[in-house]
This record gives structure tokens, C-alpha cells and sequence, in this order.
């Protein structure tokens, strides 16, 4: 079972992770440039966006890799990733203690 | 000024951490504690977001070795992102000195499998120059037990803002019966989410500092992508002396702070 490697499916998880890491990078990188010339909100949510994309990305790959494991007919690797992927929607979905 | 030189420290981190397969979040999380002077559970919350981005930057290159057990790293994400999301809720009731004394324990702990790692790198045939790795047919065993060391090592990132690969890759290895390329890859491909379940309970919160999360995962992701393409090429030996050396001041200092009462 595991020894089986499918090419496709790591290139694909491999394009999401990459994608959020670069795109992160470059949107948090504009965030940091434009505070050094601009002043007030612009520049805080600039960075802010690229925080929120960064925390976005685990929860993308987990549901990319939900729909192709169920596209495979996969069922038992499907529902672990539906499970994973409800853990992390609980806690994104349910703060508790903000302040 | 703050900004570049937290875009230099987590160039560093990046670049330690991909050149000995650490994240950055076990040096992050203390330097932003005992040096920039921010409470520990900001400090948590901001390095994870750095963890999150090694993760994603080192796992991609992994996954296009096929060197990473997705349908293994699912099924222990399950267990990680538990303990992780737990622990992050509940990281109020820990008393501060005891979360910084359980840092201090788990750099010993690191330190030591590190040092112990080192030995058993030797051994592996290097990376082929095509990047094509051959991977011997194996069947990973003791699910309960892996699972289980997963559920720990997910609570320790929620709680510490770390990745948590020195107890994963120990556990894939040795318990079960995974090769140590597989269990490292893998490891690290669990290191994003786990840090996520955690960071999102922590952004929530309004624990995670945008302003210093930025410019450390900026300089995260250029010092990781630096540090992947450096490793064939340089002798980590050194390195590894090197972070060693900064993990067991790190422990010592965080010590001697719980001493001295503790930090704000």
C-alpha cells in the first residue's frame, strides 16, 4: 500500500503548498515594502492578508487531497482527511478566550 | 528597523533549520520571548506562522522526490491537529513558568536526538543527482503506538509554537518501521498542518503579532529555500554543532528566566 507512489497526487499537493508558500511570501514581502514608504493601514493589512492566506494553506492542502482521495475511491483516506480537515475548521470556526 | 531584524532572524532560523531538518519555530519561539521581550503565548502564536511556512516551502520540495507518505501523514494529522487545536485552547490554564520549563526540557530532548540523528545520517546513501530516490517497499506498523506519540507530539506544538519533528521522526523510524528519508519527509508534511490547527485557535485569540509574523516568515522562507539548496552541498557537521550550541543556551537562558520569576 504505501510503497505505491502516485506521481500525480504529489505533484498536485506539491503545486498547493508551493503556490501558498510563494504567494505568502511575495504578499507579506509587499506588506513589509510598502510600510517602509507608506504610513497608516494599508501596509498592517497587507501583512495581515498574507498571514491569513499562510494559515489557509495547510487547510487547502488537507482539502485538496480529501477530494482526490475520494476521487480515487478512496474511501477510507477520504474520510480521514474529511476528519482532519473538520479539526481544523473547528478551531478556525470556534475562538474561545479572545481578547 | 524591528522589521529587518526580524527578517535576518528568521533568515537564520530558516536557513538552520533547512540545513539540519529542524523547523524554525524551537529557536523562534524563545528568541522572541527573551529577547524582544513578548509574552511567550504571542511568541507561540507568531513563530507558528514561520513554522507553518517551512513547512510548506521544504514539503513541496520533498513531494516532488515522492518521498512523502501523504496516506501516513494524513492518518497521524488526525492525531496531531487534535492535540495541537487542544492544546491550544487550553494554553491559558498553564502556568507561564511551566510552559517555559517544558521549552527548556523539550531543546534538551532535541539537542540530544539531533546529536544522536547525526549518526544515523552517515549511513544513508546520499541524494542522486537526478533527485530520483529509490525508496525500499516497506508497510508502516504499530499505528496505535504512532498514533498516539502523534496525539503528544501535537499538543507540544500547540503549546510550544513548534513543529514538533523531533518526536515524529523518532516515532515514523523506530516504531514504525518507516525509512528514515520517508519518516523525515513525511514528518515534515505534518508539520504545516499540525502548526495550523494550533495557529488558527492562536489567530483567533488575536495571539498571532502580524506585524513581527510577517517579516519573520518573510526571512523563514528565503533563509529555507537558501538552506535546501545548500544542504548536499555543505558539511552540516558544524551546522549541527552550531544550532546545538544555540538550543542549549536557549534552554539555559529560559532556566535561568524561571529563576529569576519568570517573564511577562
Amino acid at each position: 500500500m504505501s510503497e505505491v507512489r502516485e506521481p500525480g497526487f504529489d505533484r498536485i499537493v506539491a503545486l498547493v503548498l508551493r503556490w501558498g508558500a510563494y504567494g505568502c511570501f511575495f504578499i507579506m514581502l509587499a506588506g513589509l515594502l510598502t510600510g517602509l514608504f507608506l504610513h497608516g493601514q494599508l501596509p498592517a493589512r497587507i501583512e495581515r492578508a498574507g498571514v491569513l492566506l499562510m494559515l489557509a494553506t495547510p487547510v487547502v492542502r488537507v482539502a485538496v487531497a480529501c477530494f482526490l482521495f475520494f476521487h480515487e475511491k478512496d474511501w477510507k483516506y477520504g474520510t480521514i482527511s474529511l476528519g482532519v480537515l473538520t479539526i481544523l475548521l473547528l478551531g478556525a470556526v470556534f475562538g474561545i478566550g479572545e481578547h | 528597523m524591528l522589521s529587518l531584524l526580524l527578517v535576518v532572524l528568521g533568515f537564520f532560523a530558516g536557513l538552520l533549520g533547512a540545513l539540519t531538518g529542524i523547523g524554525g519555530g524551537i529557536l523562534l519561539t524563545p528568541i522572541l520571548a527573551l529577547h524582544f521581550g513578548i509574552p511567550i503565548r504571542e511568541a507561540i502564536g507568531t513563530s507558528l506562522v514561520a513554522v507553518i511556512t517551512t513547512s510548506a516551502a521544504s514539503s513541496s520540495v520533498h513531494l516532488q522526490r515522492h518521498t512523502t507518505d501523504i496516506r501516513l501523514g494524513m492518518t497521524l494529522e488526525l492525531a496531531t491537529s487534535l492535540g495541537a487545536a487542544v492544546t491550544a485552547y487550553l494554553v491559558d490554564y498553564f502556568n507561564r513558568n511551566w510552559l517555559e520549563g517544558l521549552f527548556a526540557a523539550f531543546l534538551l530532548y532535541s539537542s540530544i536526538t539531533i546529536l544522536v540523528r547525526r549518526g544515523r545520517i552517515k549511513d544513508e546513501t546520499p541524494m542522486p543527482a537526478n533527485g530520483v530516490v529509490t525508496i525500499p517497499p516497506y508497510e508502516p506498523q504499530r499505528y496505535p503506538l504512532g498514533l498516539s506519540a502523534s496525539l503528544v507530539a501535537g499538543g507540544l506544538s500547540g503549546l510550544l509554537g513548534i513543529g514538533g519533528g523531533p518526536i515524529k521522526v523518532p516515532v515514523m523510524f523506530i516504531f514504525m518501521n518507516v525509512p528514515l528519508m520517508v519518516a523525515t519527509a513525511t514528518s515534515n508534511f505534518m508539520i504545516g498542518v499540525t502548526a495550523a490547527a494550533s495557529a488558527l485557535v492562536y489567530y483567533r485569540r488575536g495571539d498571532i503579532l502580524v506585524e513581527l509574523a510577517a517579516p519573520l516568515a518573510v526571512g523563514v522562507f528565503l533563509g529555507s529555500l537558501l538552506g535546501a539548496r545548500l544542504a548536499p552541498r555543505i558539511h552540516t557537521k558544524y551546522v549541527v554543532y552550531l544550532l546545538v550550541a544555540i538550543m542549549l543556551y536557549l534552554a539555559a537562558h529560559l532556566a535561568v528566566h524561571i529563576f529569576r520569576g519568570g517573564l511577562s
